[in-house]
């Protein structure tokens, strides 16, 4: 195991990371909310691209294409539905309410498609070599157009109208309102987007692990989840580099500590995190006003 | 007022003659045969399951912070109580109250020593790093050499019996129903309500956030204790977020800040998958339905706690005794205080 | 005389700005003080320091002799020392009795296991508490409101409620921070009466913030004015209704020139 490997493989998965990563953070950073079925969503990508696929065989950019549509629908869905009505109750009920989508879609998808692991085909079959080491197409395209998509999200929030909407919404809902941004649009166009990157990275995910099951979200999104808390709730660079700094740690405690141990590593990192620096690398703090 | 302080003796008298009563009648129930032998060991279930969701209202309702590795201390109590019983070898009646207690003060001393450093936080971000916690007991434990790893712990002695569940139960509602009324439960909910005016008002905070956390912990304990002696294995998987979320599904379907809530809807949510066997399945899903369901349209829960729990009546004694004086109506959850 | 307050050449900055500085008074027992100025002046800054939410970068504070650096907020509210806020935290949902109940925390010494197990001192002391908060309500006219949620009452009673709970701290020292706000002229000066009243019957000494000039020339003794964290001037009301700087400091005439040259 060379420490050059170990990095590509912790840049890999470090950047599926970062996708879902970037939906709890620009969601947390809109509605002040840790959006628990965010972990989900990948889920739902991941089964609709398989059943897609294996049921009406569609070439597999089609299916990549629509299991991103479903999940943006999905999302925007679940913000009216369930989130919208408790915008203005207090925390407590809106994370709970979020564990019980959570919860929900997850124990749906067992019912639908059992608890059973599904086997999925990698869509970048074929090889790179890198140095002495070969790396999976899987990895290098997941690098590769995650990166891109990372610079487009960067300049969409920076560059556009809607972008603006957005850090507007997040800095002062009713303030945004008086100077006319259409807050609920904004809200569920943020759901969208934050759904529609969980679904690409769970297209990359599979990818990469060939297998899905309908628990699979929960342990990808709450490390995922940690990899946004790490670069700071709210922050989208933030979000990027919290990804990748957890796929890093993770492979290398794979490489050179123990696989069993990788859960609690990451863990362990949050852990730190918020008692060190509860608003992570980027964040910024929040003090209550007496 | 004094008509109710001298009211006391009798209130305390009826409590017990209810607490006793109600044993008796389950035990005529279950000796005649009127509860089948399948229905009486439901009671075991419905025992631990009152037990976590009242100890899980402690934090959640009361001080306001939500856990979310309520299971996790569950797990913590249930090995140390099982380790503790199959390295002893005492009369059962000895064995299994040692084994609770042991269960009891290793979990709270794991919640003390997780609370001290995540009660810095607040809200979301605690319910995160308790998470987190849970999480790493169970990795723990799955690496573990002497909790068995991945395989758990076997061949634990079968001594929970419906007696010993009602006692706890019992207890478990004595103590934290007592804590939540006297001066020490004010100042846990006043934290709640708001933490700078509780400051202000000269409650010592920190300190009274860590007590909610190290007793609901300890009682997460005393039911992992009685479970790991029910089923007579300690299986680590089955100690997961998943279990942690059911928890929390009673607690906040009984109402946040109701014990009353909390029997009540650990009663109904034990039995009524059970009820409904056929659907199985369908259990989880429904449980996540009525969760979204009870926060969109009705977030105070069953019970709310505007009924029973603030107010003047937190603990729900008074209901009790309004209920028995006109006429035996709801003395159906034991216990009290 | 003694000073039950003794603030000395307290300061502190967050993040650059210095929000207080060198700010220092002695408060004697029974006097009511008002701290005036514009706002964003440091008024809500000073309690906040008083009653250690903040921490000083530099001063201290001594409360009925003894020092307070370091410690918590709930130690200094035992020292005595308590406070109503600018916007009301009262503990909403709870009865208003209980809010009165819980403030007299420390005037219990009942221990866990005797809560638990409910000795013979939990109910003596949970019954003596009840009469006290009853009895204190009952100074307020609040006695028939005591069941009521507090977060039911109007406006009016919710302010006077927080003044209630920060007496059953028993404190020697009472901060309050615009009690008057939101209140119309008869309010206002029913509030006067109020204020004099709570000084004479419960011995305190009263700090209160307001803008209210009417309230604050009507029953300070003395008056500090802060401006940009820095006292700009204090005396009795006359010599501040007069003083060109506090006029100043208020119409905005030049703007931006220091205030502090005296």
């Amino acid at each position: 195991m060379t420490l050059l490997y170990l990095m590509i493989n912790g840049l890999q998965i470090g950047s599926i990371y970062a996708l879902v990563a970037l939906g709890y953070s620009m969601v947390y950073g809109i509605v002040k909310l840790v959006n628990f079925a965010h972990g989900e969503i990948i889920m739902v990508g991941a089964y609709s691209m398989w059943y897609v696929m294996s049921r009406f065989s569609v070439p597999a950019w089609l299916a990549a294409a629509l299991s991103v549509a479903i999940c943006s629908v999905l999302g925007m869905f679940i913000e009216k539905i369930a989130y919208k009505p408790l915008r203005n109750s207090d925390r407590l009920s809106l994370l709970v309410t979020a564990i019980g989508v959570s919860l929900l879609l997850q124990n749906l998808a067992q019912l639908f498609f059992t608890a059973n692991p599904r086997m999925f085909t990698n869509i970048f079959a074929g090889t790179v070599t890198i140095g002495e080491r070969q790396f999976s197409n899987a990895t290098t395209v997941t690098i590769a157009v995650s990166t891109i998509i990372m610079i487009g999200l960067t300049l969409l929030v920076k560059r556009t109208k809607i972008g603006k909407a957005m850090r507007a919404v997040s800095e002062d809902k009713e303030t945004a309102t008086l100077m006319g941004i259409n807050v609920n649009n904004t809200i569920s166009f943020t759901f969208a987007l934050g759904s529609g990157l969980a679904a690409v990275a769970a297209v990359f995910y599979c990818c990469s692990y060939s297998q899905i099951q309908p628990t699979m979200g929960g342990m990808l999104g709450l490390k995922a989840f940690v990899a946004a808390v790490l670069g700071g709730i709210g922050s989208i660079p933030g979000a990027m580099i919290g990804g990748l700094c957890i796929g890093i740690a993770e492979s290398l405690t794979k490489g050179y500590i123990s696989s069993k141990l990788t859960d609690a590593v990451v863990f362990g990192i949050l852990i730190v995190v918020l008692l060190i620096k509860p608003s992570g690398i980027l964040g910024r703090r929040q003090n209550e006003k007496v | 007022m004094s008509a109710l302080f001298k009211s006391n003796p009798f209130r305390y008298s009826l409590n017990a003659v209810s607490v006793a009563g109600l044993y008796a009648v389950i035990m005529f129930l279950i000796e005649t045969g009127v509860l089948n032998r399948y229905q009486a060991l439901m009671l075991i279930p419905i025992g631990f399951n009152i037990i976590l969701a009242v100890s899980l209202n402690l934090t959640a309702g009361f001080l306001g912070q939500l856990p979310l590795g309520h299971a996790g201390f569950m797990s913590v109590g249930g090995y140390a109580a099982a380790l503790f019983s199959m390295s002893a070898s005492l009369p059962t009646n000895v064995e299994l109250p040692l084994a609770l207690a042991v269960g009891w003060i290793v979990a709270a001393a794991f919640g003390l020593v997780i609370g001290l450093p995540a009660l810095r936080l607040k809200g979301d971000y605690l319910a995160i790093i308790t998470l987190g916690f849970g999480e790493i007991i169970r990795v723990i434990i799955l690496n573990l050499k002497f909790t068995g790893g991945a395989y758990g712990l076997k061949g634990i002695g079968r001594q929970t019996t419906v007696t010993w569940v009602y006692i706890c139960v019992v207890i478990t509602l004595f103590i934290i129903g007592a804590l939540i009324k006297s001066r020490h439960g004010r100042a846990i909910i006043s934290i709640r309500e708001d933490e700078i005016a509780a400051e202000a008002s000269g409650i010592p905070t920190t300190y009274y956030k860590a007590l909610a956390f190290t007793v609901s912990a300890g009682f997460a304990g005393v039911a992992g204790g009685l479970y790991a002696h029910y089923l007579s294995i300690m299986d680590p998987s089955s100690f997961g977020f998943m279990r942690s979320a059911e928890i929390l599904v009673i607690v906040v379907l009984g109402g946040l800040g109701s014990i009353f809530g909390s029997v009540v809807s650990a009663i109904a949510l034990t039995i009524l998958p059970e009820a409904l066997r056929g659907f199985s399945d369908y259990r989880m899903v429904i449980y996540s339905l009525l969760l979204v369901a009870v926060m969109i349209f009705k977030p105070s829960g069953l019970c709310g706690r505007y009924e029973f729990s603030l107010g003047d009546t937190i603990d729900g004694l008074c209901s009790r005794i309004r209920g028995a004086l006109s006429g035996k109506g709801g003395g159906g959850d034991g216990g009290g205080s | 005389m003694a000073a039950v307050l003794d603030v000395s050449n307290l300061g502190i900055n967050f993040g650059g700005l210095q929000a207080l500085d060198d700010f220092n008074i002695q408060v004697r027992s029974r006097e009511i003080v008002g701290l005036i100025g514009p706002n964003g002046a440091g008024k809500t800054t000073v309690f906040n320091l008083l009653t250690n939410v903040y921490h000083p970068s530099k001063g201290g504070i001594s409360l009925t002799g003894r020092n307070t650096l370091g410690k918590a907020t709930h130690e200094v509210t035992k020292y005595g020392i308590a406070r109503t806020f600018q916007n009301i935290r009262l503990f909403k949902s709870l009865s208003v009795i209980d809010n009165v109940r819980i403030a007299l925390h420390n005037s219990m010494t009942y221990s866990l296991l005797e809560a638990c197990l409910r000795l013979p001192k939990y109910w003596r002391q949970e019954a003596a508490a009840t009469k006290f908060s009853r009895e204190l309500l009952g100074v307020f006219g609040m006695e028939a409101v005591a069941d009521a949620p507090a977060g039911s009452l109007p406006y009016g009673a919710q302010r006077r409620l927080e003044i209630v709970r920060a007496l059953a701290t028993n404190p020697k020292v009472l901060l309050l921070d615009e009690p008057a706000a939101g209140m119309n002229p008869s309010e206002t000066s029913e509030l006067m009466g109020t204020i004099r009243g709570v000084r004479d019957k419960f011995e305190v000494a009263i700090i209160l913030i307001e803008h209210d000039m009417s309230l604050v020339m009507g029953i300070c003794e003395r008056i500090i004015v802060l401006n940009y964290g820095l006292i700009i001037a204090q005396g009795e009301p006359d010599e501040i209704r007069n003083n060109p700087l506090v006029v100043e400091a208020y119409l905005g005439q030049q703007r931006g020139s220091s205030p502090c040259s005296r």
